[in-house]
């Protein structure tokens, strides 16, 4: 089993927020790294997990990485895109974003449902990323 | 808006997050547990069969059979679904065609793992409600009076059955609206023309729902005596009742090895195996039809050969043991339905049915997924226990079946299969 909570950093990213949800967050490209053991519950640090997404020439990076989150942490997927998507998360409730073909998009939510979390590109039908949230 | 182009591997078919991964210990306790039992089970437990598909259960007041077998009520049962059904097909066409839209959840919750359910809590359901049955019957029971050859058996509910998981597990889009309507529309066309051709012996042997409906039945207490009164009895004796027909372990098979695959395509090393070796959607579909069809296919040969590792019977009844301990994966096959699909059934259904209904204001209660480890108890217990009943079943049947001298020793290859079957199981959910 991997257990690499690591988010990925595909590029030193910075720059205005994108299209959908302005997180509040700074743009600094710090690593965030979270896995449930050092992260307890009860009182709320300011983590978050980072998804870094490249989407360029119908290649989509990464694909089928295993995270893990806490439930209602912040988690935040940055795209930069060279054509137009879908981004489906089927977190319960589920959520869809549109992708634009652009670079620094980004989008935030929270899962407040335990459970295995697939990070989709609908159109391109790839799986980003199966977050495990507990 | 959902579009027919996406490859996506959507676990059972809908969004939504799915269980997670049992913790290492509790597979661990699991397996340990099942290895232990399995054991005890053939080294030490009775020696001579004890289970008796003839075997009257203890009858319920006579009033039970009375109402239950009433015109009245059978009516009533088969119209109320048959009006369910009506007002499925009209959401389905009617209601937004997109995310919210209640048939695919209609589809792969109620039907598929509800009526498991339901047939294990109070016998096999599908034929008093198949609204193709109503139909049928209010039709008048009219048919060509074709004769449906014995020798096909349970086979076109093999293919029924295939052609359901791979649209689950398989196809290019299982949420599609426009790919359920086709698979059902097809079901009914197929299930209606075979009852107008043959009669009611086509739903019984042909409608892949009725006859995993009979099939989960056979793990419930409640049954009928010989004389038709309803009774409640060791599920143990009610088992080999299970009719052996051309395509029984087939039947089982594609329902134990579509479950492991549903785990198993869900894996990241699945995932990237199909992504590293498929270009397209219709490659990506290919992979995972023949990925499907060897874990049907691993199990139906496993227990095929198991059943028939065994010294002293001639070539004739070698050719039945397979057929004859058939039943013996019943419990195995729904411990790993719940196992697998509990949450998904209780909280998907309350979804389903809230959508359905327009219920606005109701809440889904995640009552399973928000205590993880209640979860991951219930589905290694789930399956340790259809795993033991599952050996135990096999151990008796071995007895009535084999010759003397060979029944221990005849009976360890299943043995072996049945706890490999498990630890696949426990590692499967485990997250592979």
């Amino acid at each position: 089993m991997i257990l690499t909570a690591a988010a990925i950093i595909t590029a030193g990213c910075g720059g205005s927020n994108g299209s959908d949800s302005a997180s509040g967050s700074p743009s600094g490209s710090q690593p965030s790294s979270v896995s449930p053991s050092d992260m307890p519950n009860d009182q709320a640090p300011p983590t978050r997990l980072v998804i870094d997404v490249t989407l360029k020439g119908g290649e989509v990076t990464p694909t089928n990485e295993q995270l893990q989150a806490a439930v209602k942490e912040q988690i935040v997927i940055r795209v930069n895109s060279d054509a137009a998507d879908e981004l489906h998360v089927h977190s319960t409730p589920e959520h869809t974003y549109k992708v634009e073909a652009k670079p620094m998009q980004s989008f935030q939510f929270t899962v407040d449902v335990p459970g295995k979390v697939d990070v989709e590109l609908h159109q391109l039908g790839k799986t980003i990323a199966t977050i495990q949230v507990q | 808006m959902i579009t027919d182009r996406s490859v996506a591997v959507l676990a059972h078919g809908l969004g939504g997050s799915t269980d997670l991964p049992i913790p290492f210990t509790y597979a661990l306790i699991g397996a340990a547990w099942a290895l232990t039992l399995t054991f005890a089970v053939v080294a030490l437990a009775w020696r001579r069969p004890r289970f008796d598909p003839d075997k009257p259960g203890r009858p319920l007041p006579r009033w039970v059979t009375a109402v239950i077998d009433a015109p009245a009520a059978r009516w009533a049962a088969a119209i109320g679904a048959l009006l369910f059904a009506i007002w499925v097909a009209f959401a389905a066409f009617t209601f937004p065609q997109d995310a919210r839209n209640p048939l695919p959840g209609v589809f792969y919750v109620l039907m598929w793992v509800g009526l498991v359910a339901l047939s294990v809590a109070v016998g096999p359901v599908w034929r008093a409600i198949s609204p193709v049955r109503t139909v049928h019957r209010l039709l008048g029971e009219r048919s060509l009076g074709l004769r449906y050859p014995e020798s096909v058996g349970y086979w076109p509910t093999v293919l029924g059955l295939f052609a359901f998981v791979w649209l689950e597990l398989a196809s290019p889009n299982p949420r599609s609206l426009g790919a359920i309507k086709i698979w059902l529309l097809g079901y009914l066309a197929v299930t209606m023309a075979g009852a107008l051709c043959c009669g009611g012996r086509w739903c019984a042997r042909a409608d892949p729902f009725e006859v995993y409906s009979v099939v989960a039945s056979r793990l419930s207490a409640l049954r009928r005596n010989r004389n038709g009164r309803i009774a409640m009895g060791n599920p143990f004796n009610h088992l080999p009742s299970l009719p052996v027909r051309p395509g029984t372990v087939a039947v089982l098979a594609v329902l134990l090895g579509s479950t492991a695959f549903d785990s198993f395509s869900a894996t990241q090393q699945w995932r990237n195996f199909v992504d590293d070796h498929t270009g397209s959607t219709a490659t990506a579909t290919m992979l995972r039809t023949a990925g499907l069809l060897v874990f049907a296919g691993v199990v139906a040969v496993t227990f095929w050969l198991a059943a028939r590792t065994t010294g002293g019977v001639d070539r004739q009844r070698r050719l039945e043991l397979p057929g004859l301990m058939a039943h013996s994966l019943i419990p195995i096959v729904i411990g790993y339905v719940f196992a697998h699909y509990l949450a998904f059934l209780v909280e998907r259904g309350q979804q389903t049915i809230i959508s359905l209904f327009g219920l606005a204001d109701t809440q889904v209660h995640y009552v399973l997924s928000m205590h993880p480890s209640v979860l991951a108890t219930i589905k290694v217990g789930c399956v340790v226990a259809g795993h033991i009943a599952g050996v135990i079943a096999a151990h008796d049947s071995a007895l009535r079946l084999l010759p003397a001298g060979h029944q221990l020793t005849g009976q360890l290859a299943m043995m072996l299969v049945m706890v490999g079957y498990t630890f696949t199981g426990l590692y499967l959910l485990f997250g592979g």
